[in-house]
């Protein structure tokens, strides 16, 4: 069978893309870009501002001098970065697109792998043109909409806030329309089959963004709470499914991908209750209405209770059962922001990582009361079904702690360097006075000898001392010049990551991709898979499970990452 | 004829684990890149 389509669809979308990057770099559509980049764009008429200004003073002075006017060159606002990074996406992904698109119209195409993987090219690029249109240009359409309601006084909340009308949702509610009110394009359909592996990749990746701390913080939250909830649901469909009658295999199967994580759990145990690909396709069918319900709803309910980042990660990763679905709830709630979805995601990882436990219970529930039950090896089951990718996020996350791909020892994106600080953020002869002055005020031998580093050196030497003297800064009586010292100090020492900010971008593309394609694949067929029985407990369970695990976020979580 | 009819509904590989190491290699492939190229 050939699958690569002869269809222009590839270069036309090619030529989009390379004529979007033209149009930034050459300015054309810098006043439309100005109303979509509005934060970006207040920053560059700051910058041309202080330009402008400089830039007088010294022609004056030249002038003065009698001396030619200086040339000067403005520097690069987030507006300029913005609108460069647009441009140069839409080169490398648009050349890409044109030249596989000529290829394949100029190309015989023969049965093989080369037509295969060719034949993915094209739906990649619907999915990435798509992507390109949310994030750019609907996404801040839909943010300056709300707050200009807002600020009008038509309504007194930001809707576009509140219903997250951002480019995660959008992105899944135009996948949902394009399969189900226009139908996916023949050429298209194979590359928006690769939505679920740019989501994996994204996961995988999410690993690099963990600092120990937080793993450590978070992961003994979610071992807790998951336990609680995972066992407690797969329990509760056990017993409502004999309550109910239903069928061994189905209540089982229904049990895991209500329990542990969706879709993969439900094929997980499958072979091990011996369940039917109907009963598979009735609890995948449960599980979609479940989570696509969820994946909107939780993130209004998030945003009106006033939740956190720690707060909602939680409450969607414990709350929400499929794994695709988690992420594009904790993206919605927070879509410029890694933070929710790191959260949500450790929760998640942690639910998958309960998958053995869930598949050995079930085994011995079901041979217990199956009659005529086949054993099946469950060692083979686990090695054959096991999803990699929660390794691959493990492995990641082990050689970024270790500093292969991120900096040693960095939180939330920063990390402490001694060597990297500038001349001019060193500390002036007036703070270190002023520290002088508060050397007998300090508490313990390493107080003393953190501040008299700081003192000698100018500027923190270790990450131990940096964390010393943040609880030196607190001390009530202390002078508000050494404090302001201390904390320029520790602000000089901490820097961005930009291999962090790289990942971010990354992830964040990976996940709208993905995000988008999954929705192309929620079609009403799908949703009509459930019904009867599983629908009922499933529905149940789903909303014990989503009230119960919200109840016990608001009241013991607190916001401490 | 059949032989490269491959591919499940939801992905075009041929099955979860195909799939699960293919996203590993693409993750560490991109988080090279950027150590490469960023720094």
């Amino acid at each position: 069978m050939v699958y690569t389509m002869k269809s222009p669809a590839l270069l036309i979308i090619g030529i989009l893309m390379l004529i979007w990057g033209g149009l930034n770099n050459s300015g054309a559509v810098d006043g439309m870009q100005s109303y979509l980049q509005k934060s970006a764009y207040s920053d560059y008429m700051k910058v041309k501002e202080k330009f402008d200004a400089e830039s007088r003073v010294a022609t004056e002075m030249a002038a003065a001098e009698g001396k030619p006017a200086p040339e000067m060159k403005m520097p690069k606002s987030k507006f300029d970065e913005a609108k460069a990074k647009q441009a140069q996406l839409s080169f490398i992904f648009g050349g890409a697109f044109v030249l596989i698109g000529l290829f394949s119209l100029a190309w015989k195409p023969k049965q093989g792998n080369l037509d295969y993987y060719v034949s993915v090219v094209p739906g990649i690029a619907f999915v990435l043109l798509i992507a390109f249109i949310v994030r750019w240009g609907l996404d801040p359409v839909f943010a300056n909409w709300g707050k200009a309601v807002k600020d009008a006084g038509i309504l007194t909340w930001d809707f576009a806030h509140i219903f997250n009308l951002n480019y995660v949702v959008l992105g899944i509610v135009i996948g949902m329309i394009v399969v189900n009110v226009f139908k996916i394009p023949a050429w298209a359909a194979n590359g928006v089959r690769t939505a679920r592996f740019f989501l994996k990749t994204g996961v995988i990746l999410l690993g690099t963004l963990y600092s120990a701390a937080e793993l450590a913080q978070l992961g003994m939250l979610s071992v807790v709470m998951i336990g609680i909830f995972v066992l407690g649901s797969v329990g509760l469909v056990l017993f409502m499914g004999k309550r109910m009658g239903s069928n061994n295999s189905m209540t089982a199967v229904l049990s895991a991908g209500m329990g542990v994580c969706g879709v993969s759990a439900t094929v997980a145990a499958s072979p091990v209750v011996q369940a039917k690909a109907e009963e598979i396709a009735y609890t995948i069918g449960t599980i979609l209405i479940w989570g696509v319900g969820c994946m909107f709803l939780f993130p209004t309910v998030g945003h009106m209770l006033g939740m956190g980042p720690v707060q909602f990660g939680a409450w969607a990763g414990t709350g929400i059962l499929n794994s695709a679905q988690v992420a594009g709830a904790a993206l919605a709630f927070d879509p410029h922001g890694i933070e929710t979805l790191k959260v949500a995601e450790i929760f998640n990882i942690t639910r998958v990582l309960f998958l053995p436990i869930i598949v050995l219970w079930l085994a011995a529930w079901y041979v217990k009361h199956e009659e005529g039950a086949k054993k099946v090896n469950l060692g083979q089951v686990l090695v054959a079904k096991f999803p990699v990718f929660v390794l691959g996020f493990i492995a990641m996350f082990a050689l970024s702690s270790a500093g292969v791909f991120a900096p040693a020892g960095h939180y939330q994106g920063k990390y402490f360097s001694s060597a990297e600080v500038k001349e001019d953020k060193l500390l002036k002869d007036k703070e270190t006075r002023a520290l002088e002055g508060e050397l007998s005020k300090m508490r313990t031998p390493e107080e003393t000898k953190a501040l008299q580093d700081l003192i000698a050196y100018k500027k923190l030497s270790t990450r131990e001392q940096s964390q010393t003297l943040r609880s030196v800064a607190k001390i009530k009586d202390l002078d508000p010049l050494a404090k302001g010292a201390i904390e320029k100090a520790s602000k000089a020492a901490t820097h961005d990551s930009k291999n962090i900010r790289a990942y971010r971008d990354w992830i964040a593309w990976l996940f709208a991709f993905g995000l988008i394609g999954l929705g192309m694949q929620i079609t009403g067929k799908a949703l009509k898979q459930a019904g009867g029985a599983p629908l009922i407990i499933g529905g149940v369970v789903g909303t014990l499970k989503a009230v119960g695990s919200l109840i016990v976020v608001l009241l013991f979580v607190k916001e401490f990452v | 004829m059949a032989q490269f009819e491959r591919g499940t509904s939801l992905s075009i590989f041929v099955s979860d684990r195909r799939e699960d190491f293919s996203a590993l290699i693409f993750a560490f492939a991109i988080a090279f890149s950027v150590m490469l190229i960023v720094g």
